[in-house]
This record gives C-alpha cells, structure tokens and sequence, in this order.
C-alpha cells in the first residue's frame, strides 16, 4: 500500500512538471459558432450574401483569391459575417473574451482591444501552421461582426506585426475588400 | 546512517518537496509579471488593450525590420533578443474606477528581490510611473512599467535581455507607448520630476 501510494505520488510530481497540451480544434468553427450561441445572432457565409446581390459598404464581392489580394495564401481565407444584429446583449467583452480563450486552445491571442464607448472589440489569435501561420481576426461593433480566418506567410505576418493596432483592419480589409 | 531516498514514500516526498522548491524559486525569478488580476477592470473600461508578443511572436516580428535601415536594425537587434513584450492598458470615462488595490497587485509582484525600482515618478495632474528592473548578474532579464493616472493604467512589461540604451526605440512600437523617460539615465534626465 505504502509503495503504491509513494508511487502515486512519484507520478504527481512528474506530472505537474509536464505542460498540459489538448487537440485543436476548427478555431473559425468554433469562433462562429461561440458568437451565434453568445450574442445569440446567426451568421451569413460571404458567397451567400453576394450570391444574393447584397452590398453594403464592407461586403464584399471575392474571397478566395484575387487580384488586389497581397497577403494571404491563396484560397485560404474564411470570412463569416453578422450583418445588422445585436452585439449589446450578454455581458460584452470580458464574458466573450474569457470564452474565446478558453476556447482557442493552440491559439496565442496577439491582441485583444476593446472600445465600450464605440461598441467595438477586435481580437487577433495566431497559430503556427509550419511554413506558415493561421491568422484569425474576430471584429465585433454594436450592429456587425466578422470572423477571418487566413494563412499568412511569415514574411507578411511580420509586416503586419510592426503595427499590431492596425493589423485587425488591414486583414479584415484584405478579406473583404471588393476587387472589382 | 539510514539514507532518506532508501524508502519509496520518503522519495516520493522528496520529488514532490524539490519540484515544488524548484517551482517557487523559478518563480521569483521569473520576468513575467501577472496582470490578469487586472482583468475584472475592462467591464468598467471604455478602451481596453491587451497584447502579448511571446518569443515566438518576438522572433517572427524580428523579421519585419530591414537590416539596412540603421534606426530599423537597432530595433531589429533589440526584438531579436527578447523573450516577450506584453502590455495591458485600461482607459475610463471618469476618475474613480480603480483602486490602489488593484495597483496593489501588480507592485506586490515587484516586491521582491529580484526586481529592483529604477524610476518613479508622480504628480497630481499626471499621475505616476515606475520603473522596474529585474537583474540576474550583470544580465537585464526584464523590465516592468506601471503608469496610471486618475483615468487611465498601463502596465508594460519586458521579457530578455533589455538594453536601456536601445529602449527607447521600442516605443511607439508593438503597443509600447510612448514614455519621454530617458531610462538609460533615468534620474539625470527627468530631474525636474518628483522621485
């Protein structure tokens, strides 16, 4: 008995030694999913919107790939977008970041700003991918929201780094800037 | 004499006792401050910022400065070496909304031997700055700032080897604000404030 609880006790203290790692999930998933259920508000996929001829002045005509598109690997973006809908409700920021953290294991969340005056909050999260990295943008004000999920090389990362406050925007812009 | 690894219980405690003892010391000595004790002020924020630039983030950031440049390598050689820079800054709409104790929580971190206060300043207008130092040798490992006023906190803190002379070129870079504090020579510099 002694033995086995010396033992167990021998595998405690290895273990706490040990980083707890868990598996990754689909962070745009999951993203889309924890605003929907949070905000209790339902997404738009950006092909539908433009399928059905709806434009306003940040959506968006081409997402996989195009011309004006400089910085992200070529077919890999995803963008989910919330059009009109309420982003007051359910406690905001704190409660919706504690969520998203909690959910985005495997994921280093770079930035995270939030504006109470203006209704805006914008996240940034990171995950490295080899030769290259997943780079997601979560934007929220009082009435939108868009997720972005793309691939960026390290190259272009970097250039985005310099100015982190900028960078929500400029992948955001990346994503839905019509090309036309 | 009976040695105290030859039981298996006796060893066991040991492991646990030095891993332990190992994690305290570890950290004391570690440049990372805490701040999410902090993170209770955001839902009385109107602005609220939080970004952590790990080593990984660090190195990978390293690559967008042009070694040609001589203002950029500086930075680039600065970035290079760090560990992590992380910043959290809280605005609010009117004075009052936080506490000493929520300073409190930061600085008791600051406390200890490790770290050492290099600047500090303050003024009823302006509110206050500290500086601090954490030192292992002759080896800068990391650097802690906490700057408040009545309406505002920001708490910046740097992890590796820093270079003082080199700092300043940090800021207005990766969230770190502009601090106008000369903290190579922090007492010449800034004599007209209040220590």
């Amino acid at each position: 008995m002694r033995k086995f609880v010396a033992f167990n006790l021998m595998v405690l203290a290895l273990l706490s030694c040990v980083p707890i790692t868990q598996a990754n999930g689909d962070g745009f998933g999951d993203v889309v999913k924890l605003i929907e259920q949070f905000y209790h508000v339902k997404h738009q996929g950006i092909p539908l919107l433009a399928r059905a001829g709806v434009k306003t002045a940040t959506t968006v005509a081409r997402i996989s790939g195009g011309r004006r598109r400089q910085l992200a690997e070529a077919g890999s973006v995803r963008v989910a977008y919330f059009e009109d809908q309420d982003f007051s409700a359910n406690g905001g920021y704190t409660g919706f970041k504690s969520s998203m953290n909690a959910l985005l294991v495997g994921w280093t969340p770079l930035i995270q700003v939030a504006s109470l005056k203006d209704g805006e909050q914008t996240y940034i999260y990171i995950r490295d991918a080899g030769a290259k990295f997943n780079v997601m943008v979560v934007t929220i004000d009082q009435r939108d929201a868009f997720v972005v999920q793309m691939n960026l090389s390290p190259q272009n990362l970097a250039k985005l780094m310099r100015d982190p406050d900028e960078m929500g925007q400029t992948i955001t812009s990346e994503a839905t800037d019509d090309d036309q | 004499m009976k040695s105290l690894a030859k039981t298996p219980l006796k060893l066991a405690a040991l492991i646990v006792f030095v891993v332990l003892g190992v994690n305290v010391t570890a950290s004391a000595q570690n440049p990372r401050i805490s701040t999410a004790q902090l993170d209770g002020l955001a839902s009385k924020a109107t602005e609220t910022v939080d970004l952590n630039l790990d080593e990984s983030m660090m190195q990978l950031a390293a690559r967008a400065f042009s070694g040609e440049d001589p203002d950029e390598i500086k930075i680039k050689d600065l970035v290079n070496h760090l560990k992590g820079i992380y910043v959290k800054s809280f605005e609010f709409e009117t004075a009052g909304q936080y506490s000493d104790s929520d300073l409190e929580s930061v600085r008791s971190q600051l406390r200890n031997s490790a770290w050492k206060k290099i600047f500090s300043a303050s003024s009823k207008k302006e509110g206050g700055v500290e500086v601090y130092l954490m030192q292992i040798g002759a080896e800068i490992t990391g650097l802690a700032l906490l700057a408040s006023d009545p309406k505002e906190i920001t708490v910046v803190n740097i992890v590796g080897p820093v270079d003082l002379q080199k700092l300043s070129e940090l800021e207005g870079h990766f969230g770190v604000p502009i601090l106008d504090i000369d903290l190579a020579n922090p007492k010449r510099k800034n004599q007209d404030r209040q220590e």
